[in-house]
C-alpha cells in the first residue's frame, strides 16, 4: 500500500462497541473508499452510517480495527491533526455563533499556521465558491444568514484548509426541498471542478442515488448490505433488505441515471432537407406511413414537423416542442412525452445535430434493454 | 452543658421564635401576592409598564436588607413594621416576575381557540391563562419564599420578631459556650423552615396544577 | 412540473437590527441619574440639620469615606475569590469526567445557601475566636457569592450547543483550544449575569459585617441604631442601597461590552 492515491480511505474491521450494549454500533465494518469520489453512507436511523462517519476522522474513536489514510495507518495518529486534514460538514452546520462568517472558514487554515494573506485569500476564494459574495457576506454572523447561506458557510469552512477528504453528515438535511435541490446541483458542480474523497451520510435514498458515486446501505450496527454504484444497487438489489429500502420506484429512479448519450436511439424516422423540392417531399411521404416527416436544415439540426398529408404543398412545418439533448436522461424522456402527449420526440447530439427520434414504444424497449443491461430479469408486460 | 441539655433547656423560646419566623415571612409573602398577582394581570401584556414595574422590583431586590431595614425605620418606626414590608419588598420580583413570564408563556393558539368559542377577555383570564400560568406563579412564590426566610433573620437587626434574635444573641454572649448553641439553634430553625416551606409549595403545586400539565 | 416556485432571494433575509448605540446607552444612563439623585437629596437633607456630636461622629467625611473604601475593598476582594474558585470549579464540573458530580454539588451548595447570611457570618464569628475578624467576614462572603458564579459557569457552558463543539472537534481544535476559543465565549453571557448577581449579593452582606465587627457601611446603619439617630441610619441606609445599585449597575455595562458580538 504505497502507491495510493491521495484521498484513498480504507477501513479495516473496525469495530465501535459501548460499555453496557449488547450489540456493537458499528460491527467489523471493511470498506475501501476510492480517491476522488463521493461514496454515500445510507440507511434508516440507528443504522450506525453516521458512527461509521465520525469513525474515520475519529470523533468516535474505534474500539478495533485500522482506519489507513492514503495507505497510510492513522489510527494512532494525533486525532487533531488528523481531523485538520479532513474536511467536516454536519446538519446543524455548528457554525460558531460568535465568530463571523471569515473567522469561521478561516479555522482551519488558522490552525495549520497559514498566513494572514494567505487565509484572507482562501476565505474568499472558498466564499465565491459557494456563491457568496465576500464583500457582503465576510462580516456578517452566522445569525445574520438564512439556512441555505449557514449550509454553504458550513461547507466552505469544512474546504478551509484545502483537504483531500471531507466528511458531510446530511449537509443539506435542514434545508427546504426546493433549495436543498438547488445546494446539491451547486455541490456537485464544485466537486467536479474539485475532485475530493468525499463522504457523505444520508438517510434520503433519492440523495444518495443523486449524489453518490458508489452508494453504502447500512442496515443495523454498521453492517453493509450492499456497497456499489447508484446503478448497480437500483437493478441489483443485493437482497430482500436493499430492495425493500430503495422501496417502490426503484425503475423510476432507475430511469434517471442513464444519459440519452449512452443509449442508442432509432434513427430511421423519415427526414427531407429543408431546401428539398415538393417532389422530393412527396415521394418521401409516400415511402413511409407515418403521419409527419422531420425537417432538416443543411447542418442536419431539426427544423420542424412536416405533416406527411401535405407533403406535396408549400412545406410549411408544425414546430418542434421539447427536443432532448444528450444530457438528458430516460427520465426526463418520458416525463417529456407524458407531458406533450405526442407520438416523437427528436434527440439531438450536443452540437444540435439530429441523432434520432424516440417514440413511446422506442423508449420502452431502450428501458427494457436498460433493465436488462443492468442485468434484472423483470417481465415488462 | 451539652447542646442538647441547651436545646431542652431554652426550647419554648427557639419554638416561639420559629413560628414567629413563620408568621412574618408568610406576612410579607401574602401583601405581595395580594398586590403583585393583580398587578401582574394588568402588565403583562403591554411593554412599557411591564419594563416598568419590573425594573423598579429589581431595584428593590437590589437593595441591601440591611440597608433597606434601615429605610424602613425611619417612616415606620422599630420592630414588625418595617420588617413586614421590606419582606413584601422583596418577594415582589420572583412573584411578579413569573406571573408575567407564566401569563406570557401561555400558546397563543390555545388563548386564540378560546376567543374563537367566543370567552370574554375575563373568562379567558380565569379559566385559560391562569391555569396555564399557575406552575409558574407556584415556583415564583416558592422562590420568594426561599429568599425571605434567609433575609427575615435580619429583621432581629431592627427588633424585629424571628429566630433572628436567636442569633444574635448567640453574637451577644460570643465567648461562651452558649454563643454558638443559640447560633446554631437560630440557623438550623431556618433550615428547617426552607426544607418545610419548599415541600409545602410542591404539595401546592402538585395539588392545584391541572394533571394535564404535570405529565 | 407546472408550479415553479419563486426562487428565494439573499435579500429576503433578515438582517440583525443593528442596536441603536443611543437606545443601549440611555438604558444604563438612568440608573446613575436616579441614584445620583437620592445622593443629592440625602446630602440636601442633612446638611439642612444640626448635627449633634453623636451624629457627627458618624457622619463626617474621614469616617464615611474610610467605610465607602472598606465596603468596596471587602467587596472587590471577595468576588475577585469567588471568582477564583467558582470558575474553574465550574469548568472542572463540565469536563466529561467529572460531569456527574454537577449535580449533587449544587443540591448541596443549594441547601448551604439556605443558611441565612446573618446566621452564617454570627457562626463562624463565635465559632472560630481566633481568626481576625476580616477573615471570618470573608469566608462567610465567599461561601456565600460561590453558588451563583458557580450555578451560572455550569449552566453557561452546558448550554453550548453540542453540534457546535463537535464540528470544532472535527475540525482539529484540541480540547483546550475548543474550551477557551469558543466554549468560554459562549458561556460569557450566562458567567457574567452569576458574577453580577454574586457581586450584588456579596455588597448586601458585606453591610453585615459590622455585626462582627469588620467596617463597611453597615457601620454606618448600626451606629444610626443603636443611637437612635434616624439621620446617621437614613444615610448608611442610602449609602449602601446607592453602592449596591451602583455596583448592579457598572456590572450591566461590563456584561453588555464583554458579550460576544453575533450572540444577539
Amino acid at each position: 500500500m504505497t502507491d495510493v492515491a491521495t484521498g484513498t480511505i480504507r477501513l479495516e474491521k473496525l469495530t465501535k462497541s459501548y460499555d453496557g450494549h449488547g450489540k456493537p454500533a458499528v460491527d467489523s465494518l471493511t470498506m475501501d473508499i476510492p480517491a476522488g469520489e463521493i461514496v454515500v453512507l445510507v440507511g434508516p436511523s440507528g443504522c450506525g452510517k453516521t458512527t461509521t462517519m465520525k469513525l474515520i476522522n475519529r470523533l468516535i474513536e474505534p474500539t478495533s480495527g485500522r482506519i489507513y489514510l492514503d495507505g497510510k495507518d492513522v489510527t494512532r495518529e494525533n486525532p487533531d491533526l488528523l481531523r485538520r486534514r479532513i474536511g467536516y460538514s454536519i446538519q446543524q452546520t455548528g457554525l460558531f455563533p460568535h465568530r463571523t462568517v471569515a473567522d469561521n472558514i478561516a479555522t482551519v487554515p488558522r490552525m495549520l499556521g497559514w498566513s494572514k494573506d494567505r487565509t484572507a485569500a482562501r476565505v474568499d476564494e472558498l466564499l465565491n465558491l459557494v456563491g457568496l459574495d465576500p464583500d457582503t457576506y465576510r462580516r456578517r454572523f452566522p445569525k445574520q444568514l438564512s439556512g441555505g447561506q449557514q449550509q454553504r458557510v458550513g461547507v466552505a469552512r469544512a474546504l478551509g484548509g484545502d483537504p483531500e477528504v471531507m466528511l458531510m453528515d446530511e449537509p443539506f438535511g435542514a434545508i427546504d426541498p426546493l433549495n436543498r435541490e438547488a445546494l446539491q446541483n451547486e455541490f456537485l458542480r464544485i466537486q467536479a471542478e474539485l475532485k475530493k474523497t468525499i463522504v457523505f451520510v444520508t438517510h434520503d435514498i433519492d440523495e444518495a442515488v443523486k449524489m453518490g458515486d458508489r452508494i453504502a446501505i447500512f442496515s443495523q450496527n454498521g453492517r453493509v448490505e450492499q456497497y456499489d454504484t447508484p446503478e448497480k444497487i437500483l437493478s441489483e438489489p443485493a437482497n430482500e433488505f436493499v430492495s425493500s429500502f430503495i422501496g417502490a420506484g426503484a425503475a423510476v429512479r432507475r430511469l434517471s441515471l442513464s444519459r440519452l448519450a449512452d443509449v442508442e436511439v432509432p434513427d430511421n424516422w423519415p427526414t427531407v432537407g429543408a431546401d428539398d423540392s415538393a417532389d422530393r417531399r412527396r415521394v418521401a411521404a409516400a415511402g413511409t406511413d407515418r403521419d409527419f416527416l422531420l425537417v432538416l436544415d443543411a447542418d442536419r439540426r431539426p427544423v420542424g414537423w412536416l405533416p406527411a398529408a401535405e407533403a406535396a404543398e408549400d412545406g410549411r412545418t408544425v414546430p418542434l416542442l421539447g427536443a432532448l439533448g444528450p444530457g438528458d436522461t430516460l427520465y426526463e424522456a418520458l416525463d417529456r412525452m407524458l407531458t406533450y402527449s405526442s407520438t416523437g420526440h427528436v434527440v439531438t447530439d450536443a452540437e444540435g445535430r439530429y441523432r434520432g427520434v424516440l417514440e413511446l414504444d422506442s423508449l420502452r424497449t431502450l428501458i427494457h434493454a436498460n433493465n436488462s443491461a443492468a442485468g434484472q430479469s423483470q417481465e415488462v408486460s | 452543658m451539652g447542646f442538647y441539655d441547651f436545646l431542652s433547656g431554652n426550647w419554648p423560646e427557639v419554638r416561639d421564635a420559629t413560628v414567629d419566623h413563620a408568621i412574618l415571612v408568610l406576612e410579607g409573602l401574602g401583601i405581595a401576592v395580594a398586590i403583585g398577582l393583580p398587578l401582574a394581570v394588568l402588565i403583562y401584556r403591554t411593554v412599557l409598564p411591564r419594563a416598568v414595574v419590573l425594573g423598579i422590583a429589581g431595584i428593590f431586590l437590589t437593595i441591601p436588607s440591611y440597608a433597606l431595614f434601615g429605610l424602613l425605620i425611619t417612616p415606620l418606626g422599630l420592630g414588625n413594621g418595617p420588617s413586614i414590608v421590606a419582606l413584601t419588598m422583596y418577594a415582589f420580583l420572583p412573584i411578579i416576575r413569573n406571573a408575567v413570564v407564566g401569563l406570557r408563556e401561555v400558546d397563543p393558539a390555545v388563548v386564540e381557540s378560546a376567543r374563537g368559542m367566543g370567552m370574554s377577555r375575563a373568562k379567558i383570564l380565569l379559566s385559560v391563562e391562569l391555569p396555564l400560568a399557575w406552575p409558574v406563579i407556584v415556583t415564583g412564590l416558592r422562590v420568594a419564599a426561599q429568599l425571605l426566610l434567609g433575609i427575615a433573620a435580619i429583621a432581629a437587626a431592627v427588633n424585629g420578631p424571628g429566630l433572628g434574635n436567636l442569633i444574635l444573641q448567640g453574637l451577644d454572649k460570643a465567648g461562651t459556650p452558649f454563643a454558638i448553641y443559640l447560633t446554631i439553634e437560630g440557623a438550623a430553625a431556618i433550615i428547617a423552615l426552607a426544607v418545610l416551606f419548599d415541600a409545602a409549595f410542591a404539595l401546592l403545586n402538585r395539588l392545584t396544577t391541572s394533571r394535564g400539565l404535570s405529565a | 412540473m407546472a408550479v415553479i416556485a419563486e426562487p428565494r432571494t439573499d435579500a429576503a433575509v433578515p438582517r440583525v437590527r443593528p442596536r441603536s448605540p443611543l437606545l443601549a446607552y440611555g438604558r444604563h444612563a438612568l440608573m446613575p441619574l436616579l441614584v445620583g439623585a437620592a445622593l443629592l437629596a440625602l446630602y440636601l437633607y442633612v446638611s439642612g440639620h444640626e448635627l449633634d456630636r453623636i451624629e457627627r461622629r458618624s457622619l463626617n467625611t474621614e469616617y464615611l469615606t474610610s467605610r465607602i473604601f472598606d465596603h468596596l475593598g471587602l467587596t472587590l476582594l471577595t468576588t475577585a475569590l469567588i471568582l477564583l474558585v467558582a470558575i474553574p470549579a465550574g469548568i472542572l464540573l463540565t469536563r466529561p469526567w467529572a460531569r456527574r458530580w454537577a449535580s449533587p454539588i449544587l443540591v448541596i451548595a443549594n441547601i448551604g445557601q439556605a443558611l441565612p447570611s446573618l446566621g452564617l457570618i454570627v457562626l463562624l464569628a463565635v465559632s472560630f475566636e481566633t481568626l481576625g475578624v476580616n477573615q471570618i467576614a470573608i469566608i462567610a462572603f465567599l461561601a456565600y457569592g460561590i453558588l451563583p458564579v458557580l450555578r451560572n459557569t455550569i449552566a453557561g457552558l452546558q448550554q453550548v450547543d453540542r453540534s457546535v463543539i463537535e464540528s470544532a472537534r472535527g475540525m482539529g481544535m484540541t480540547r483546550g483550544a475548543v474550551l477557551r476559543r469558543i466554549e468560554l465565549p459562549l458561556a460569557v453571557p450566562v458567567i457574567l449575569a452569576g458574577v453580577r448577581t454574586a457581586l450584588v449579593i456579596t455588597v448586601g452582606t458585606v453591610a453585615l459585617a459590622t455585626f462582627v465587627g469588620a467596617g463597611g457601611l453597615g457601620d454606618v446603619i448600626n451606629n444610626g441604631i443603636n443611637s437612635s439617630r434616624d439621620l446617621v441610619l437614613l444615610s448608611g441606609s442610602v449609602m449602601v442601597a446607592a453602592l449596591a445599585l451602583l455596583v448592579d449597575w457598572a456590572a450591566g455595562i461590563v456584561e453588555d461590552l464583554l458579550k460576544p458580538r453575533g450572540l444577539s
